[in-house]
């Protein structure tokens, strides 16, 4: 049942996308979803243009994300556990976090030059936070009496850390991790507007800049897959790692 | 006559406020009990016997007085493992099977893995419930829960048990049910329990020793004796001494409870 509306809202989107398409009936401003469709197999199976954008944007999206998830997942920690910590980051925390990553950009860019390294930190900004934070809350929001359960068993701070603290923040920081996949996204898309020459953000200004519509359509249709199969992932892996409740709403 | 396994001397506890007299939860509890007794401690709602349970395991440092287990002063920051609690909420760790919950206290006393996961299953069959290693507590009901609950107390086979209105989130039958698997599980597992609740005839039925606290700041008003032999089953409830015994605590508790300003206060 949950399939079938799935399917048939996207179905209904699809047909919503063809009537105004035809409506407007300019194709320098919008094209049907099926020439969408037939240019993105022209530049998977026939060109296979879409391949070099596709590859260089996957793997400077998995860069970042992965290196989130490495710093952001122990800094949340730390700073649950040591006030001292929380207090010296949480400023900086705020301040980044609320700043919009755009504005990074070009700084980020002239530091590190047009290289991998400068998109990798731009979708690794983007990522940090929701890991980081979720991260920290999971932790402190650990049921209190379980920890007064390892408390009174006599446990050690270590048992305590890896038997009852990791475990319950499970949860939250997949949720973290979810959540980051869309401002991690969102980041490759920006690095690779400003200097670029290939990736899938790229691919888009420039079809832009030019004119060229289905081009341009097949690179977001193409984002909205990578974020959907990054989505579906992490659902998979929360699904095998948290089966006793369900998942944690991304807030 | 076996000797004091548990001696509370003067044990108070209170929590200093920033402006006048510090909050005074319990004051001048002194308690002996006996090796294999199952003492209950009754009193009006907020009379601080939950604390003193806590204060008992080391999870609160006591203001004053001192804490003997055989002898031997006991202080929270002690590593030794001497007490089990069974917490009012199941309190399960939900990514633990019912096994590994019960193994969690067994990890911490070092014991090799074969050795844990025997006891382990020992006490899971003891509470009834082999068959169930491999389910997790949301797949369990709340007297399951409980029992696993009960069993990993008694897994770390510690000298005192403390339990902490253990069966109070139950309904009336389920409750009825567990008390009397408690008396079973007690007959055979024979530890010291202090058994804190607020219902007088769960206290009366399971007890050697049935303690009343008065209102807060809680004080031992009096004990009593249940003058009842093992085993125990339902049958006792409606005995004339059963009967008087409840009536005798429930007059005192109502003497107390009116002494902070009545029902309504509750």
């Amino acid at each position: 049942m949950k399939g079938v509306r799935r399917f048939g809202s996207i179905l209904c989107g699809l047909l919503v996308w063809q009537i105004i398409a035809a409506k407007i009936n300019d194709t320098s401003l919008i094209v049907s979803p099926w020439v969408v469709v037939a240019k993105g197999y022209e530049m998977l199976f026939q060109t296979a243009e879409l391949y070099p954008h596709l590859y260089a944007s996957s793997w400077i999206f998995f860069y970042g994300f992965l290196l989130a998830i490495i710093l952001g997942v122990p800094l949340g920690f730390i700073m649950a556990l040591s006030p001292l910590v929380r207090d010296y980051v949480n400023p900086w925390m705020t301040m980044l976090y609320t700043t919009p990553r755009i504005a990074f950009a070009p700084v980020i860019l002239l530091w590190f030059g047009i290289s991998g390294g400068s998109k990798v930190a731009i979708v690794f900004l983007g990522c940090i936070f929701p890991i980081l934070i979720n991260s920290y809350y999971g932790m402190r929001a650990v049921n209190r009496e379980f920890v007064e359960l390892a408390r009174s068993f006599r446990l050690s701070r270590w048992a305590l850390f890896f038997k009852i603290l990791l475990p319950a923040s499970v949860p939250f920081i997949l949720a973290g991790v979810r959540l980051s996949i869309g401002r991690g996204l969102t980041g490759v898309a920006i690095a690779e507007w400003f200097g670029a020459t290939e990736g899938l953000g790229y691919m888009i200004f420039f079809a832009g800049q030019t004119l060229n519509i289905p081009t341009l359509f097949v690179g977001v249709a193409t984002f909205a897959l990578l974020g959907i199969l990054a989505f579906e992932i992490i659902r998979k892996i929360e699904d095998y790692a948290v089966p006793w409740r369900k998942r944690l709403q991304a807030e | 006559m076996a000797g004091p396994v548990l001696e509370l001397r003067n044990l108070s506890r209170e929590i200093p406020r920033q402006t006048g007299d510090p909050f005074v939860v319990f004051k001048n509890i002194n308690l002996t009990v006996r090796d294999g007794e199952f003492v209950s401690i009754v009193g009006p709602s907020g009379c601080g016997k939950t604390t003193l349970l806590r204060v008992i395991n080391g999870l609160l440092p006591p203001s004053s007085g001192q804490i003997f287990v055989d002898s031997r002063e006991f202080k929270e920051t002690d590593s030794e493992l001497l007490m089990g609690f069974v917490f009012q909420g199941a309190s399960l760790l939900p990514w633990r099977t019912s096994l590994k919950n019960i193994l969690l206290g067994l990890e911490g006393q070092r014991k090799n893995p074969k050795e844990a996961q025997e006891i382990a299953r020992r006490y899971l069959e003891l509470v009834g419930l082999s068959g169930f290693e491999n389910h997790y507590p949301h797949e369990l009901s709340g007297g399951m829960q409980q029992r696993v609950n009960l069993a990993r107390a008694l897994a770390v086979e510690p000298k005192i048990l403390l339990m902490d209105e253990p069966f109070a989130a139950l309904d009336a039958q389920t409750r009825t049910f567990m008390q009397l698997e408690l008396l079973r599980i007690w007959s055979r597992a024979k530890k010291t329990v202090i058994f804190v609740t607020h219902m007088i005839s769960e206290a009366i039925l399971l007890s050697d020793r049935v303690v009343v606290f008065s209102h807060r700041p809680g004080q031992i008003r009096s004990e009593f004796a249940v003058p009842f032999t093992r085993p125990r089953d339902m049958d006792i409830k409606s005995d004339k001494r059963f009967v008087e015994l409840e009536n005798t605590v429930w007059k005192q508790i109502e003497e107390e409870v009116k002494l902070t300003g009545g029902f309504a206060q509750m």
